[in-house]
């Protein structure tokens, strides 16, 4: 939760998160350069380096790109979603080093700029196959330079939560430029049959865990309609306590929550990166997102004291023992008394 | 109190939930021990790494006479060949510093006996030397007559490469990966070679040049590292074969 800015709010959880990433980016790249001299003596340390690092960021946005839908699909994977900021920022350094060694080792010390070499050395812009490749790693590096200088919580609030979001949905463009660049370049120039087959694995389960993931919400998302004013959302007994059943109206999703005997209704939206509110528990009182655990209160949708943040609320009723929700969205911070849930009794809040 | 056996993961609480713990545990192992498979599968997979070296810092002497048409090279006699046999030189091919050719430093000296120093790059049986810098030369000597040899016109299919990095210095030098490399090394002046594959994988190195024996670095660079077939007539320098033809009728395969 955020009131004032710093570098990095550290706490245990992201300690032990950014220690296993180091580790696996160190074991990865030693894995690679031992290997690497002693099955190739002949391998330049430059070449080394090169497809070391490069090969790290790859494996690294792959796993970035999977945490999201496999934590919608596996919930119980929701921690490692927690930092993944942390994870895009080392795989843009990784990503870096590849580039400036590429740039020093195949354009410095020539009779251009390294950086009009890169634009002027391969004019085949006009051939799929004979496509200057490296412009298709630059311009991934370039977005996934402009995610990275934005993943701090201040520009995501300056932005706003839509804004941030569309900008760092902007991976999935830099993802197709960086397979091509890899396609186009490394895995053009000679036979790697077992790269080739780890490469199509990856792109393949990224495309099934999100086809997976969309599936499942589109199966819940059947549109619920308005019936005097009021949607069903589910049977009391549906809804666990402290947990919540998500209902979508109009295309807006609300996040219905049962708790101590009562109901409250809020959009499913969170303020901070848009997580998925109603996929998140009541703890210690407050709504509290699965994501980053921003935490609101279920009455008035807002934030506890001394943070700000607010989302809209909605009224919701208990009617025979069935919870309907009234689709108008009140504005953010709106305090709703919650509706009770009482034996027979027709509530309305 | 009762317990909430609904667990759920906060990030700044701190510790996990039990199971949710112990499964995030085993997917992190998991996720690493993939990882560790990956580098290795990639890893192994170099195959383009050829047996090639660039002595990076070593400097060496050498001593012979210089050749500066059609690209700068140093003869050197070769130990036990009496004169009368054939190719009683061996030419090792001499280059500046980074990406460019060594004509500006070699030029004084052409047909005279020098030592030089410079840092030895050598692939197959081919060898060339990086001058150590401007002062890398002394002249010692008188030089020896250069002479050709024509063995006609001949087609030949292969990649032009530039000679630095495909001899060594860059290891692939080669390829589409390697080729805005070779451009700018071409475009400064190092030499052009087309590289013919015999059907076992040798490889076969031709200096290019033009009809008059001239230079033809700046008229190739729109086809370096692309398969290329050039016909022209097949000239041998001692143990360098030189293919002079008209850049303009080359053509990308």
């Amino acid at each position: 939760m955020s009131l004032a800015y710093q570098a990095v709010g550290w706490n245990r959880q992201k300690k032990i998160y950014d220690a296993c990433l180091a580790i696996g980016v160190v074991l990865y790249l030693t894995l690679f350069m031992v290997v690497g001299v002693l099955w190739f003596p002949h391998i330049t340390a430059e070449t080394l380096l090169l497809r070391g690092f490069g090969s790290a960021a790859l494996v690294l946005l792959h796993f970035i790109l999977y945490i999201g839908p496999a934590a919608r699909l596996f919930p119980v994977l929701l921690p490692l979603l927690y930092n993944r900021r942390h994870m895009g920022v080392t795989m843009f350094f990784l990503a870096l080093v590849h580039a400036v060694l590429a740039l020093l080792q195949f354009h410095l010390g020539g009779d251009q700029f390294p950086l009009v070499s890169l634009l002027t050395s391969n004019g085949d812009y006009d051939s799929f196959f004979q496509f200057p490749f490296q412009l298709l790693g630059a311009f991934g590096l370039a977005v996934l330079f402009l995610m990275a200088a934005t993943s701090h919580d201040f520009w995501l609030a300056n932005l706003t939560a839509p804004v941030w979001k569309a900008l760092h949905m902007l991976v999935y463009v830099a993802y197709v430029a960086l397979i091509l660049h890899v396609v186009l370049g490394y895995l053009q120039n000679h036979q790697a049959p077992v790269t080739q087959f780890l490469l199509v694995g990856g792109v393949w389960l990224l495309l099934m865990l999100h086809g997976l993931a969309g599936w499942r919400e589109w199966r819940k998302d059947r549109e619920a309609r308005a019936e005097d004013g009021w949607v069903y959302v589910a049977d009391v007994a549906e809804i666990r306590e402290n947990r919540a059943r998500i209902v979508c109206v109009a295309g807006e999703r609300i996040a219905v929550f049962k708790y101590d005997g009562k109901v409250s209704a809020m959009s499913n939206v969170c303020q901070h990166q848009n997580g998925p509110l109603g996929e998140g528990k009541i703890v210690d009182g407050c709504v509290t997102c699965p994501w980053h655990g921003y935490q609101y209160r279920p009455h008035d949708g807002s934030s506890p004291a001394p943070f700000t943040e607010k989302i809209p609320t909605f009224k919701a009723k208990v009617t025979a023992g069935k919870v309907y929700v009234d689709p108008t969205p009140l504005p953010p911070g709106t305090p709703v008394a919650p509706a009770l849930i009482g034996e027979g009794a027709e509530v309305t809040a | 109190m009762k317990q909430d056996h609904d667990e759920f993961y906060v990030g700044y609480l701190p510790k996990a939930p039990a199971r949710i713990g112990a499964i995030v545990r085993l997917t992190v192992l998991l996720l690493m021990g993939l990882a560790a498979v990956v580098a290795f599968l990639t890893v192994r997979e170099q195959r383009d790494i050829a047996t090639a070296l660039f002595e990076f810092g070593v400097q060496r002497e050498f001593e012979g006479v210089i050749a500066l048409k059609p690209y700068p090279m140093l003869r050197v006699q070769r130990p036990g060949v009496v004169s009368g046999e054939s190719a009683p030189f061996s030419r090792y091919l001499l280059v500046a510093p980074f990406k460019f050719g060594a004509d500006e430093l070699v030029a004084p000296f052409d047909g005279r006996r020098v030592r030089l120093k410079g840092s030895l790059i050598y692939r197959d049986n081919k060898t060339m030397i990086e001058l150590a810098g401007a002062d890398a030369i002394t002249e010692i000597g008188e030089g020896v007559a250069d002479a050709s040899l024509s063995f006609g016109e001949v087609t030949m299919s292969g990649e032009i490469v530039d000679s630095k990095c495909f001899l060594g210095v860059m290891n692939p030098g080669e390829l589409k990966t390697h080729r805005a490399c070779a451009v700018r090394c071409i475009s400064g002046g190092i030499p052009p070679v087309l590289v013919v594959r015999g059907r076992d994988g040798t490889a076969y190195y031709l200096l290019l040049v033009d009809r008059q024996m001239g230079q033809v670095n700046q008229a190739v660079l729109s086809m370096v590292a692309q398969p290329v077939k050039i016909t022209g007539e097949l000239v041998r320098r001692d143990d360098w074969w030189v293919l002079k033809a008209d850049p303009g009728q080359y053509e990308l395969l």
